[in-house]
């Protein structure tokens, strides 16, 4: 559980006070318990902004069409649609506002599908003009009233409680307490982690098995959803939804909100809504300046003060010592673990590179390269600088794909597969700048590196199941023995981005150990360490592949390769020019004519 | 129908010079300017503003509102765009998104919410109107899209013909070298930023007397110039060009032959059919899409 969280967990039971408190006080004022109302309505639409824009930095400037979408479901059902005597009151605003959510959702899931094939800028546009386009089609579709929108929408009804004025502010806050609550679940779980690794490096997240595009079409569905489920209540709260109500300012509006107050963070949300809520009561006098000051804030809090509003809030300074592990002792024998050993079928080795050929343009990168690993075998990759290791690397990884010839992992083709799925095989790498979680700690860092073994499923998140807590403890237990076996302990309360570099270099490799791999990728580890650091680094390795990690390596440091490994394999201008024992290779003279360059 | 294509191509006019806008912003910052529309806007006000309080000729509100319009596209840079940039692409987006807001309402605390007639570049209040091909061509039809041409050109000269103009594509195809050899990619920057919000200011002046200044039609013209952008390819200036006049005659066909309550859910469907079926545009290249 991140920093923001913990402190979301220490404000929210706060706030929930202090609206219960304000709900007492005000029942008397019609006008403050409609802003109230509007406040919750807007703060479950924006938790779900924030979740999008915060935890996994996509923007949408559609939110207001999901709104309207749930809206609109809900007016339809409730009004045109005659239902049987026998159906009560409350059961047809209950399916009104299931429809509402779900169809919502599947916008959402539809629109992510086709908006994140797009980064930054297009995804901001694909959603605006969503949410254009659907305050368009509710014009222009006369089943949905047209330009006057559906009208006359029944209040629910429970028995004999009509949801309307002060029992309305209540059951707009618990919609909005259960909505920070399966939030506040979902982001201390598995699809948390997955959305912090993507927001802070969505490469290295893949490369650990994050499927980065599905877990931001789960965000972009989780927040249609809330939109839509806002949007339901408000359209029979208010009676009358018309296209107006939801066009593009409202989700500029959204937007704002999730930014005022601190993207990223439950409380921001609502924070955010509350206050666009609540100075909405004077809205008449202020038409215009309201939003000419909103604007003005929104820029100058994007510019100075990242974390918005409740970011003023103190933090609880960190707790000295990592938390203990909620889990008695290492998880070794654990049956979840069974899980993570890929077994490699007899006949197969964990990496074969068959006539492997990477062109860029007219450059011939990597030309006709094969080899097979033995198991459990250290091998170096060495070559002077370009030869073409590092897109070699790229294209075992999947994260540049080989112009020709196949890449075979565990006796599986993998030459077009996606980089996670070639992670979720059992495949950690590290890489020659060290891509750690910046903004995470050592051991969230670490945790993440163990996602390949967490099995949580959104659900079992959403709700806090027991499978949500066993997940994370499995995580927490391998990150915990993967930097005991680096001897890393201590660090694991520090900011990544405030490791020293030497540090980082073996954070990142005890990221790439966490989840167990068959097969380990290490790009120039040694490089920028000093001496000290250079004999531990040796020794790490060493102990990794007796282990039985089948190691690749990737380093200029020439002691250390012919050290450590079993045998060398050297690339020269993209081709193969000398395989085998390290002593051989060392006497190869192509070899040394390839680093010293020939006598003339 | 031929009166429709002239109708759409002197509204197309608007479109391309905000989707030159938004491509030379884009160049120059790498962010999309979400508030290109609103400039627009402002720039038709100022105008606006020169013809009722200075009691000044139309021409003289042109010239005003483009130079005013560079002048703010260069404070904007300067207080918006370059601070937010060094909190990340995301921050930059959302700023100018505060920006829609702040310039939406804004003008309405100055100028009411309702839009203002701008006059006719010639013959006041009443346009001249020719006939043509079967078709009315008003004065100020022509008036646009010559004045459309001419901002093409001088655009053309400035970025092709002088070594200023050159420099301020250096520093935005690669800033890093820009600065190496002695440029000041930052003014660069601002200069273009400068550049595209006085060709908004300019078209909105064009455009004025036909559609009326003001109100909310801002994030319309916005998100019509980027289809247009779309449409030609984001990172081709001809592209940018021709797809805004298309968005432009699109529109205006739709609403002559099916009505206003189509055009726009149609055009902006064409984004997302673009985005889906051809995201780099009919003449951008497919690198310009990801990453």
């Amino acid at each position: 559980m991140n920093r923001d969280l913990r402190d979301d967990g220490r404000i929210l039971p706060f706030a929930a006070l202090l609206v219960v408190a304000f709900g007492i006080l005000a029942r008397g004022d019609a006008n403050l318990m409609q802003a109230g109302t509007f406040a919750a309505i807007d703060a479950v639409a924006a938790i779900g902004l924030g979740v999008l824009l915060g935890n996994v930095a996509q923007i949408s400037l559609g939110q207001a069409g999901f709104f309207g979408v749930g809206a609109y479901a809900l007016a339809y059902l409730t009004t045109a649609v005659t239902w049987p005597a026998s159906v009560p009151l409350w059961l047809q605003f209950v399916a009104g506002t299931a429809a509402g959510t779900l169809l919502a959702a599947l916008f959402g899931l539809v629109l992510g599908l086709i908006a994140l094939r797009f980064k930054g800028h297009y995804l901001a546009m694909a959603t605006l003009a969503f949410g254009l386009i659907a305050a368009g089609v509710f014009r222009a579709t006369a089943a949905l009233g047209g330009a006057s929108g559906i009208a006359n929408i029944p209040y629910a009804q429970f028995g004999a409680l009509s949801i309307s004025g002060v029992p309305a502010f209540w059951y707009a806050w618990g919609m909005a307490a259960v909505v920070a609550s399966l939030t506040f679940n979902l982001l201390r779980g598995r699809t948390g982690r997955a959305f912090e690794a993507i927001r802070n490096d969505e490469l290295a997240a893949e490369t650990i098995g994050v499927p980065t595009r599905r877990f931001k079409i789960v965000a972009f569905t989780y927040a249609g959803a809330l939109a839509g489920f806002a949007g339901s209540f408000y359209g029979s709260y208010l009676g009358l939804i018309e296209p107006g109500g939801v066009s593009v300012n409202f989700s500029i509006d959204l937007l704002l909100m999730v930014v005022l107050g601190g993207a990223g963070r439950i409380s921001g949300a609502i924070l955010g809504a509350t206050i666009v809520g609540l100075t909405n009561i004077y809205g008449h006098n202020l038409e215009n300046w309201r939003p000419v000051v909103y604007g003005i804030l929104v820029i100058a809090i994007v510019i100075a003060f990242p974390r918005g509003l409740i970011g003023i809030v103190p933090r609880r300074r960190d707790a000295k010592a990592a938390p203990a592990p909620d889990s008695p002792g290492p998880a070794a024998a654990s049956p979840a673990l069974a899980r993570l050993r890929v077994d490699l079928p007899a006949d197969a080795e964990w990496l074969v590179v068959e006539h492997a050929v990477k062109r860029f343009g007219g450059l011939v990168a990597v030309n006709d390269v094969g080899f097979a690993l033995e198991r459990g075998k250290l091998t170096s990759l060495i070559g002077p600088n370009g030869a073409g290791k590092t897109t070699l690397f790229n294209a075992i990884c999947g994260i540049g794909r080989v112009t020709s010839g196949r890449v075979l992992v565990a006796g599986r083709d993998v030459t077009a597969w996606q980089p996670h799925r070639i992670a979720a095989l059992g495949v950690g790498r590290s890489f020659q700048n060290a891509r750690l979680f910046g903004e995470m700690t050592v051991l969230e860092n670490v945790v993440a590196g163990a996602f390949r073994a967490e099995s949580a499923s959104f659900a079992s998140d959403l709700l806090a199941l027991p499978a949500s807590r066993r997940s994370g403890a499995l995580a927490g237990d391998l990150a915990r023995d993967a930097l005991a076996r680096l001897g890393l302990e201590a660090l694991s309360g520090a900011r990544a981005r405030d490791l020293a570099f030497g540090d980082r270099r073996r954070v990142e490799l005890a990221r790439a150990i966490a989840a167990r791999p068959g097969l380990l990728l290490v790009d120039e580890p040694a490089a920028g360490l000093n001496a000290s650091e250079r004999a531990r680094l040796r020794d790490d390795l060493l102990r990794l592949r007796d282990d039985g990690i089948t190691l690749l390596l990737i380093e200029h440091d020439m002691r250390l390769v012919m050290d450590v490994s079993d045998r060398v394999m050297v690339l020269k201008l993209g081709s193969l020019i000398a395989d085998g024992a390290p002593a051989r290779v060392r006497d190869d003279p192509q070899v040394i004519a390839a680093y010293l360059g020939t006598g003339v | 129908m031929l009166q429709l294509v002239v109708a759409g191509l002197t509204v197309g006019s608007g479109y391309a010079l905000v989707a030159l806008g938004i491509h030379i912003i884009l160049r120059a910052t790498r962010t999309i300017n979400f508030a290109q529309g609103e400039f627009v806007i402002l720039g038709g006000l100022l105008a606006y503003g020169a013809v009722t309080w200075l009691h000044a000729n139309v021409w003289t509100g042109l010239a005003l509102a483009t130079l005013l319009g560079f002048g703010i596209g260069l404070a904007y840079e300067r207080f918006v765009l370059r601070p937010a940039a060094r909190a990340g692409e995301l921050a930059v987006t959302i700023a100018s998104v505060g920006t829609v807001y702040v310039l939406l309402y804004g003008h309405a605390l100055i100028w009411g919410s309702l839009p203002q007639p701008l006059p006719y570049f010639s013959g006041g209040a009443q346009d001249v109107k020719w006939r043509a091909f079967g078709a009315e061509i008003a004065a100020q039809q022509a008036w646009v899209l010559g004045l459309l041409l001419l901002a093409l050109a001088v655009l053309y000269l400035f970025f092709e013909r002088t070594t200023y103009g050159k420099a301020v594509r250096a520093a935005s195809n690669n800033p890093l070298g820009a600065r190496l050899i002695g440029i000041d990619v930052d003014r660069a920057r601002a200069v273009s930023v400068g550049i595209a919000i006085a060709l908004a200011a300019f078209g909105g002046t064009l455009i004025g007397p036909i559609t009326l200044v003001g109100g909310a039609a801002g994030i319309g013209i916005s998100i019509k110039g980027f289809v247009g952008a779309i449409l030609g390819g984001l990172d081709s200036p001809v592209g940018c060009t021709l797809g805004g006049l298309v968005v432009g005659v699109v529109e205006k066909l739709l609403e002559g032959q099916a009505g206003y309550g189509i055009s726009d859910p149609v055009v902006y469907s064409l984004l997302l059919v673009m985005l889906i079926v051809r995201p780099q545009g009919l003449f951008g290249s497919r690198r310009a899409v990801r990453d």
